[in-house]
């Protein structure tokens, strides 16, 4: 299997009123090609602290982070911005559409930052809301959805532009039940069918079952890393 | 997709293009009072006192006597007329200090010899008149100013003797009958003004196809620059003198500059204060929209591409503010324009001591509406920046958690 993120010691650590707070310390880790990861640890662990570095939004004060063999934490802000939009997909926590665009819109903009052609990103588009069950949502505004519709077309914008992996930081946790099974299941079938590598962080116990990776985080290093065959 | 930010919240909206919209209404009623204003104070003193452009005897502005008055001859009339497109009327004046007697009574008296005609489309002097008429060029009557007449207790009719200097030494003596009494609300003009048909008044400065000043009134205002130097061309200075209204009355000049300049102060605090009004809206805007910045720098929106956004945004409510202000303004403004507001009691009187109409004038001369609605859109734009700067400086994984 390919490694597509590899991590050395990696290190974050941020200046706190008191002392400095080391939120991620020497984190080594490999993920390949198609892994269902979770990782779960209490709060203030270094769960998100870990999906920002791994995901470019923020820079290590130690340590790499090697993605397609570049190590990001070297690359320039703007080279950051182009690497994200052309490798990573998010899933956040509060579905975070954009309010003014419609479903469509939303699945279509990273495509439209790519500056793919109209029709690729329309097709595109609509095949990814029929994938997360929302092919009669197209038109509709974020405000118009509900909280679970809100976070399939947030998964559906993820994965649209086809990127090498997707950082989805607690993406259950304001979903009633269903919609997060509804949400797994759909996720699950996209990571098995299009070979997607999901990273999950999540205290949720649903999403833990479904992971076939879970990587527990205590004060920010690794305390645990385990595989399971789902 | 600034367009559909704009609508989302209406309100929001609504209140950023209403403060540019005050600021510029605001601004253009200020400046169009100020400007309104200026062309009254101008016009008063233009029609009242000296015209646009005055040829004068070269020595007459530093020594207005009689011995000062010019020779008007034909050539030099030929001359004005070449510039017939460019001159309205002219109003020719002779005039000079002197006494005006009656019985045991002297008074000084400004001796002024006019063309009725001309001196009434100059300054409605016509239309002052309370008792009697106005003279025609060929007659011989005298017309005074009524705080005069009373003071020496004249009605028409009766005669007035006139005494002053005459040109090069001569005694300028003689006696008219009062043809018409005249009301000023200046007390200084009430209590002095003789006026006598122009030819009559030669005749008693003993200085026949003299004047002293000789008045032209232009069809533009703004052409009397232009105008003065072609005249001065033409003329020989070692006689002769041409000078705009500036000129004549430098004191007013200083002074309308002097009211300008607080004027402008004024109208500066006002754009400082709709510009905190302005930025006021921008950071609370900008505060309720931190995390869907960061979750669009997160999902690949370069900071370049946001701060546009964030400045088309700017850039319309600017607009439709500056351009809701103008209309709004010129609405104000035009109806004032059209019915000038009537001062009160005391202010109005100080209006009329300067033969000024007590009403408050305003302008609807096109480059206020400009320059005001750009300088509230320049002042929008620059707060504008603010935005632009948080987005360049924004943490997006801080911003994304809000």
């Amino acid at each position: 299997m390919k490694t597509v993120i590899k991590t050395s010691n990696l290190e974050k650590v941020y200046n706190g009123s008191v002392a400095p707070v080391r939120a991620v310390n020497n984190v080594n880790l490999e993920f390949q090609e198609g892994e269902f990861t979770a990782i779960v640890g209490p709060s203030g662990s270094g769960k998100t602290t870990f999906l920002n570095l791994i995901g470019g939004l923020d820079k290590p004060t130690g340590g790499q982070v090697i993605i397609d063999g570049t190590d990001i934490a070297s690359l320039k802000e703007s080279q950051l911005f182009d690497f994200r939009l052309k490798h990573i997909g998010f899933v956040f926590q509060s579905y975070n559409l954009i309010p003014v665009l419609t479903a469509k819109e939303n699945v279509s903009f990273i495509m439209l930052l790519q500056k793919q052609s109209k029709d690729a990103m329309e097709k595109r588009a609509k095949e990814m809301l029929e994938q997360v069950g929302l092919s009669d949502k197209l038109n509709s505004r974020p405000n118009q959805l509900s909280g679970g519709q809100q976070q399939r077309v947030a998964v559906a914008r993820a994965l649209a532009s086809k990127p090498k992996f997707v950082l989805a930081d607690e993406p259950t946790a304001n979903l009633d039940t269903e919609s997060a099974f509804n949400l797994l299941d759909i996720m699950s079938r996209l990571n098995k069918e299009e070979n997607i590598t999901l990273i999950f962080s999540t205290h949720d116990q649903r999403v833990i079952e479904r992971a076939s990776r879970v990587i527990t985080l205590v004060d920010g290093e690794v305390s645990k890393d385990e595989m399971f065959d789902r | 997709m600034a367009w559909r930010n704009l609508w989302r919240k209406k309100r929001r909206t609504f209140i950023s293009v209403s403060s540019v919209m005050f600021a510029a209404v605001l601004a253009i009623i200020l400046m169009s009072m100020v400007s309104g204003m200026t062309d009254q104070f101008v016009a008063s003193i233009v029609n009242n006192t000296t015209g646009y452009l005055q040829i004068q005897d070269a020595l007459y502005n530093d020594e207005p006597t009689i011995d000062h008055a010019l020779e008007y001859t034909p050539e030099k009339e030929a001359m004005l007329n070449t510039h017939a497109d460019m001159i309205d009327y002219i109003v020719p004046r002779i005039q000079g200090f002197g006494l005006a007697s009656r019985d045991m009574g002297t008074r000084g008296a400004m001796i002024m010899g006019v063309d009725a005609e001309m001196e009434t489309r100059m300054n409605n002097l016509g239309s002052r008149l309370i008792e009697g008429s106005m003279f025609e060029p060929s007659d011989e009557f005298a017309v005074i100013a009524e705080g005069l007449a009373h003071q020496l207790g004249l009605t028409l009719g009766d005669t007035i003797v006139l005494l002053g200097q005459g040109f090069q030494g001569m005694t300028a003596a003689g006696t008219f009958k009062v043809g018409g009494i005249v009301q000023f609300s200046l007390p200084e003009q009430n209590n002095a003004m003789v006026y006598l048909p122009l030819k009559q008044a030669q005749g008693f400065f003993a200085a026949p196809d003299r004047l002293t000043n000789l008045i032209i009134m232009t069809h533009n205002p703004q052409e009397a620059d232009e105008l003065s130097r072609k005249i001065q061309q033409e003329i020989d200075p070692e006689w002769y003198a041409v000078y705009t209204w500036e000129e004549l009355m430098p004191d007013a000049v200083a002074a309308f500059e002097a009211r300008d300049a607080q004027f402008k102060v004024m109208a500066w605090i006002l754009y400082i204060v709709a510009g905190f009004g302005i930025f006021g809206t921008v950071i609370t805007m900008m505060h309720e929209r931190l995390r869907e910045f960061g979750i669009l720098l997160s999902i690949g929106l370069k900071r370049a591409q946001l701060a546009l956004i964030c400045m088309i945004e700017t850039v319309v409510m600017s607009l439709l503010g500056v351009a809701a202000g103008v209309i709004v303004g010129f609405l104000i403004v035009y109806n004032w324009y059209r019915n000038p507001i009537h001062l009160g009691a005391e202010i109005g009187e100080v209006f009329l001591d300067f033969g000024i109409e007590p009403y408050m004038s305003f302008s609807i001369a096109p480059d206020i509406f400009f320059y005001q609605a750009m300088t509230v859109f320049f002042i929008a734009l620059f707060i504008g920046i603010y935005p632009v700067r948080k987005v360049f400086k924004l943490n997006m994984t801080r911003a994304a958690r809000k």
